[in-house]
């Protein structure tokens, strides 16, 4: 045998055994990148989706390697867009972490299409899951379901039924004050007062003026974070003398943070899950992670982010090794995870349970008062 | 219902206080340059966190806050200037702009990295809790956003007014280069108004974010605001600005208590226009010739 021969059959050898090498690599490695707010106006949840995803994806899974670069999509669609085409030119890509920011999963929505990639996300825009695009999962309750909670709550178990209503004039605003109404009418509670608020409004003193005037059982909130805690401290400071119903902003921690205890003394929110508050322990152990590797509380949308890369990574657990396959497995299968048991309803909708949690005017830490499961 | 209007305007006052700090140090940047500070909202807003930063070295300092806010400020204005005017300032003023624009931006994201993006609640600087008189419930921080905005405004108007520097400052503003002929040093003059402006906004952001927290994002807003005080008091008028401000808060706490705060907010832009319309200089007048 020449050298040159046994050169020639030295580099086949060597080839061969990249290409068995690369093609084992390409099939354990897989990538899911994480395209979240990080600056702008969702910034504050788009970190703790960002967060819930990042703990879920660095768990793992056993003999798979897991690629995960985060890319802060800010407050602009086209952002979104580029980050996602920039993602998906990578190899591997099984599925995408995506933005809590509807007007951004409404840009992503054709790419993910196109691309065949699915988009899980907690973003609470409606219309995400009514566009017959297979490629989205949501694994944060619509507002179908927490605000029919929200409702049922206010009428059913506090037996209020003059209702005074203040919301957002944004789009969470008006979806969850039309949910609302709806609810509490067919609940058969009465409107007494209802006002929509600009973000910008930092003033609460004239609408709850107004809204005291109008002699309501309750008030029902549906603000974002900074103007729930503006709105409840005014109410404590005046002295409004009936119970605060909130929507999901309130259950934030950083929303309670900004209150004294006393001044939560009877308010109540709605949620998909208040980690902060246990319950199992799972959710307890998720808590003491998310703040070790935080440094801070975790919230239902950093719950909820968790548990829809959980899920991802159940199919992947399963052998799912590309984006079609872990479609077909969020499209077909049941997960139970932390919250909850995810099930898709057909739209790509997972989450169908609601909680209500209170503070007892002692602490920040709400406790769980009632839950309301999928259709019940 | 005399005692609720007593404490709706208490609250106007309140607001339209920090609202007249904030206006104030946006028309001073305006005379001295002759453009736009777009990024004199998130100065307000850097305020809010530099004195949340303060209040965890010196969590006692309670009024004396006010004072160390406002060097930092001072020297964080002197800062701004260095990079976002000086630079640019033999340039067109829509360079100013662009930049005073981007290094907002930068701001707002100094402020989600250092910070985070979550409502935050600044120090208090007069105690927690209600002083009540006769039915009336005076909020101890209320009662002193409007003693201090009155401090630093009486103040602000006593360097215009008694003192050399100010006359300086004052001659500046008005004609740069008639001042730069009469031996005043115009730019130690123009940094010295940015520090001074943005001492003012840090201010603001200190008084503000207690009652009202603190935000990375809610510089645009308080901005929008401030424009909006000076086209009504009159483009470079300082008076014209505080009584602006104050009119904002009129509309933000009166009128919305009397009709709706959606409908409150669509009177103040239409009362805008109607004075664009019908006295387009201003209440007051126009101090500057120019309109950014």
């Amino acid at each position: 045998m020449t050298f040159d021969t046994i050169a020639a059959r030295l580099a086949l050898c060597l080839l061969a055994a990249t290409l068995v090498s690369g093609s084992s690599h390409a099939a354990d490695t897989i990538r899911i990148p994480v395209l979240v707010p990080l600056t702008g106006i969702l910034a504050l949840e788009g970190t703790s989706q960002r967060n819930g995803a990042v703990l879920a994806l660095d768990e793992g899974v056993p003999n798979v390697q897991i690629i995960r670069d985060v890319a802060d999509t800010a407050a602009a669609p086209e952002i979104a867009v580029n980050a996602l085409e920039r993602a998906l030119s990578e190899p591997n890509v099984v599925a995408v972490a995506a933005s809590i920011f509807g007007t951004q999963m409404l840009a992503m929505m054709p790419i993910a299409a196109e691309r065949r990639v699915p988009l899980v996300t907690i973003s609470g825009t409606a219309k995400l899951t009514e566009m017959g695009n297979p490629y989205v999962f949501r694994f944060f309750p619509t507002d179908a379901v927490v605000k029919r909670a929200q409702a049922r709550y206010v009428v059913e178990e506090l037996k209020r039924t003059r209702v005074a209503l203040v919301y957002q004039t944004t789009a969470y605003g008006q979806s969850g004050q039309q949910h609302l109404t709806e609810n509490l009418k067919r609940l058969g509670a009465t409107l007494v007062f209802e006002e929509g608020l600009a973000p910008t409004v930092k003033e609460m003193l004239p609408v709850l003026t107004k809204a005291k005037a109008a002699n309501p059982d309750v008030l029902v909130l549906q603000l974002h974070s900074g103007p729930t805690a503006l709105l409840i401290k005014q109410a404590a400071a005046m002295n409004l003398g009936v119970p605060i119903v909130a929507g999901s902003a309130m259950h934030q921690p950083s929303t309670a943070a900004l209150l004294e205890p006393a001044e939560l003394k009877g308010v109540c929110a709605e949620s998909s899950a208040s980690p902060i508050s246990g319950g199992s322990p799972g959710i307890e152990r998720f808590a003491q992670t998310y703040r070790a590797k935080f440094g801070a509380e975790p919230d239902a949308f950093a719950l909820a982010q968790y548990d829809g890369m959980r899920m991802v990574l159940a199919a992947v657990a399963k052998g799912a090794r590309d984006a079609e396959s872990v479609r077909a497995f969020l499209a077909s299968s049941s997960y139970d995870g932390l919250a909850m048991t995810y099930r898709s309803d057909g739209t790509g909708n997972m989450a169908h349970d609601a909680v209500i949690l209170c503070y007892d005017g002692t602490s920040r830490v709400p406790a769980i008062v009632k839950r309301y499961a999928a259709g019940r | 219902m005399a005692t609720l209007a007593a404490q709706l305007l208490l609250n106007a006052l309140a607001l339209g206080s920090a609202y007249a700090l904030v206006a104030l140090g946006f028309v001073l940047v305006i005379n001295a340059v002759g453009a736009v500070n777009f990024a004199h909202g998130d100065l307000v807003m850097a305020g809010g966190f530099v004195s949340i930063a303060l209040a965890q070295v010196a969590p006692d300092a309670g009024f004396f806050l006010l004072p160390l806010v406002l060097i930092a400020m001072a020297a964080l204005g002197l800062l701004f200037s260095a990079i976002a005017y000086f630079p640019l300032r033999s340039r067109p003023p829509v360079a100013v702009f662009i930049s005073t624009i981007a290094t907002g931006i930068m701001l707002q994201n100094g402020a989600n990295a250092l910070f985070g993006a979550a409502p935050r609640a600044g120090p208090a600087i007069a105690g927690k809790g209600m002083i009540a008189i006769e039915g009336l419930l005076l909020d101890r921080q209320s009662l002193a956003i409007i003693a201090a905005a009155a401090i630093l405004i009486g103040g602000c108007h006593l360097v215009f007014t008694r003192t050399r520097t100010g006359r300086r400052l004052r001659a500046t503003a008005e004609d740069p280069e008639l001042a730069r002929l009469s031996g005043i040093p115009v730019p130690g003059m123009i940094a010295l108004t940015f520090a001074l402006a943005t001492a003012l906004a840090g201010t603001a952001g200190l008084l503000l974010s207690n009652q009202y927290f603190v935000t990375p994002d809610e510089g645009m807003a308080l901005m929008l605001k401030a424009y909006i005080a000076v086209v009504i008091g009159g483009w470079g008028r300082l008076g014209g600005a505080l009584l602006g401000a104050v009119i904002i808060a009129l509309f933000e706490v009166v009128v919305a208590t009397l009709l709706s705060q959606p409908m409150a907010e669509g009177l103040l832009y239409a009362a805008l226009l109607g004075i664009l319309l019908v006295r387009p200089q201003g209440l007051f007048g126009e101090a500057l010739g120019r309109r950014a």
